[in-house]
């Protein structure tokens, strides 16, 4: 599947986007995985009280995880993640 | 009094004269300040079928309660008259420095009646007060006014002045103050340069006294830790500034590109605010008594484009970037700088350009009408000169200097502006999120995103997410956020403390400021009042239930690509509900039991 980042999570990564190969059933194991790859600075930018931020934008195929299942929105394969940490403006 | 100053400067114009007189301290405590206030102001006093443009128009500067206050981000001023590009009521709101200063020098509000014979600028140092001569500074730009005055009066007066594009009574023209802040739209800066009244320049010596000082600062802190603690407010907007929201409005299919004719564009991310913090970037900056610092300060190296200065934000990227089809990043702050130094609105400059481009590609003028300039789409080259010729309304420019819809509708194609009540629509597709629509639809000043921004929950998820495509939560939704909206703006303090609080530490900080008991509810009845106020104003001066509308191609033009495909605005489902939430009639009249309760006597 394809991870996309934005913001200063391209920062953390050292990329806009990547290949993610490592299996993940759900949106909230790949979170898990990516705080397990990126360490504890991405962790600050998603998860909060040891649950994944619900500020944090995510978007599956477009959709947002938040309308669909939360985190346990599952993932195919071919599926496009996109992560946005929390940010606004207007 | 507290909080207030209790004091309104009126100047005449006609006769060369000016005067003090005390608030109206009734009026203050029902409409708060700023917007709220100075909306009163003009329904006592204005006759709303008035030309804007004509010396019988007014135009009122005003700070709010919480300016120049230890409120968290209470740097702002709002000019409210009638505005020239809609015909409905204007609210233009501007933070720097400004606003504070005018303050500082003893004014609640500054009224300007009547037209001068000759240009003149006003300066209010306390309580001296000068009507002068600006015949050398007509014809000069924004920095070149700005320092003039400055260098002739107080080095550290705080400037507002109009350029070329207010002088030559442009529709899209803006007032700006401190260099870069811009009282941006429905085209404020005519209403300036119809009355001749190049600039307004003061210095203030004087402080702001609150009721209850321990409560204040107490109340104050308490909010601007919240701010400081939430991850936009806190750090989001001073890492990226607002334009961070290109990539995201572009991945959720709403981001409108060439003229909202779709919802993405395919080079988004290279005017983003993630480029402009790699390429661009100086340093964040923020106004007076601000925790935030969402404001970008900019350096643009590349010959080509080569300029210093603030911005773009991401409406002013959105607007020279993706809706002209626009990837140039250097390109697109060049045309934000000429913007600020012209004194023209970034939104109303960026979208009539992406409409004259539609026009031209559909061959309703050619490259020898535009005076050589090929308008097609994603010429970046040609987006900055016509932006250039539109702020010195020269050439082709001309055209462009009345707005979108009039120039639209002399080419026979009204529908190609993608505007409400005349004023171009911000950087949101209202086919992709629901209640922006419905708030574009009905903000009071004609379209406008900070009437009632939506997009937090809707988009972002703040405070909490609401399903952007659906339409049935939307009508309270929208309301309550215009509510508070006009409330927060009519405060003196800036909308994006809304990213860390909201009504409770608003009442807070303005009953422990004025001595008056508000409660949250207070807050958000206050609001209403003053948007039910504006919309009277509104129809007094001629405009109906139709004017709260969508251009056609939004209401029946699905998106044909991107993550919003297949989606219209549902509008016409929204509208009557909204209205029956407002206390209105089905033609969008309020009701006299709703007057009655809101304390208006029509």
């Amino acid at each position: 599947m394809k991870v996309r980042y934005f913001a200063l999570l391209r920062d953390i990564t050292g990329c806009k986007e990547e290949e993610w190969t490592r299996p993940a059933d759900t949106v909230g194991g790949l979170i898990h995985d990516l705080v397990a790859r990126y360490g504890s600075s991405f962790e600050r930018w998603v998860m909060k009280d040891g649950k994944i931020w619900d500020l944090v934008m995510i978007l599956v195929n477009g959709r947002d995880v938040r309308q669909m299942s939360g985190f346990e929105t599952p993932l195919k394969p071919d599926d496009t993640i996109v992560i946005f940490p929390p940010v606004g403006g207007g | 009094m507290y909080a207030w100053q209790g004091k309104v400067l009126r100047v005449d114009l006609t006769r060369g004269t000016f005067s003090t007189e005390p608030l109206r301290t009734d009026w203050a405590k029902t409409y708060v300040g700023a917007r709220g206030l100075g909306t009163k102001y003009m329904y006592e006093e204005v006759d709303p079928t008035v030309d804007p443009l004509s010396p019988e128009n007014k135009m009122i500067m005003l700070s709010g309660p919480l300016t120049a206050t230890f409120a968290p981000c209470g740097g702002r001023y709002e000019v409210v008259t009638k505005g020239p590009l809609t015909g409905a009521i204007a609210a233009a709101n501007s933070g720097g420095a400004f606003g504070p200063e005018l303050k500082f020098a003893g004014y609640d509000a500054i009224i300007f009646e009547g037209k001068a014979e000759k240009p003149v600028y006003l300066w209010i140092k306390d309580d001296k007060v000068e009507i002068r001569d600006a015949g050398a500074l007509w014809g000069k730009n924004v920095p070149e006014t700005t320092d003039a005055l400055r260098e002739v009066t107080d080095p550290d007066a705080r400037v507002a002045c109009i350029g070329p594009a207010g002088e030559k009574l442009s529709l899209i023209a803006s007032i700006m103050n401190d260099h870069h802040r811009a009282a941006g739209r429905s085209g404020v800066g005519a209403v300036m340069g119809a009355k001749n009244l190049k600039a307004v320049v003061v210095k203030g010596s004087g402080a702001v006294q609150v009721a209850d000082q321990k409560g204040f600062y107490e109340a104050c802190l308490a909010a601007r830790e919240k701010i400081k603690a939430h991850p936009v407010g806190g750090t989001g907007l001073r890492m990226y500034g607002t334009n961070v929201l290109t990539n995201i409005l572009n991945e959720v299919g709403g981001y409108p590109t060439n003229n909202f004719q779709t919802g993405t564009f395919a080079n988004a991310d290279a005017v983003g605010g993630e480029t402009v913090a790699d390429k661009q970037l100086e340093r964040p900056r923020g106004c007076y008594g601000c925790v935030i610092s969402c404001g970008r300060g900019t350096k643009v190296t590349n010959p080509k484009y080569a300029g210093e200065g603030e911005g773009p934000e991401y409406e002013s990227a959105w607007g020279f970037g993706g809706d002209c089809g626009v990837d140039d990043i250097d390109a697109v702050t060049k045309a934000n700088y000429i913007c600020n130094e012209l004194g023209l609105d970034t939104i109303s400059m960026g979208s009539t350009i992406a409409c004259a481009m539609e026009l031209y590609e559909k061959g309703c003028f050619t490259k020898e009408d535009t005076g050589g300039i090929d308008l097609s789409f994603g010429n970046a080259e040609a987006m900055v000169e016509i932006t250039r010729l539109t702020g010195l309304v020269e050439g082709f420019g001309k055209e462009l200097a009345q707005g979108s819809y009039r120039m639209a509708e002399k080419y026979g194609h009204p529908e190609l502006s993608m505007s409400v009540k005349k004023q171009e629509i911000p950087a949101y597709d209202p086919r992709a999120v629901q209640g922006i629509g419905l708030n574009y639809a009905t903000a009071n000043c004609g379209a406008a995103h900070v009437r009632g921004y939506t997009i937090s929950p809707e988009v972002l998820g703040v405070p909490v997410k609401v399903d952007k495509d659906d339409i049935e939560s939307k009508p309270g939704l929208v309301k309550t956020f215009q509510d508070l909206t006009a409330t927060i703006d009519s405060s003196g303090a800036c909308l994006f403390t809304t990213f860390g609080i909201g009504a409770d530490e608003y009442a807070a900080m303005m009953t422990t400021a004025t001595g008056t008991t508000y409660s949250t509810d207070d807050i958000m009845t206050c609001g209403d009042r003053i948007f039910t106020l504006e919309r009277l104003w509104n129809l007094k001066a001629g405009l109906t239930k139709a004017d709260d509308t969508l251009p056609p191609r939004l209401l029946n033009e699905a998106l044909t690509e991107g993550n919003s495909k297949g989606a219209v605005s549902h509008l016409d489902q929204m509208l009557p509900a909204y209205y029956e939430l407002r206390g209105w009639d089905a033609d969008g009249v309020p009701t006299p039991a709703k007057l009655e309760e809101l304390g208006i006597q029509a």
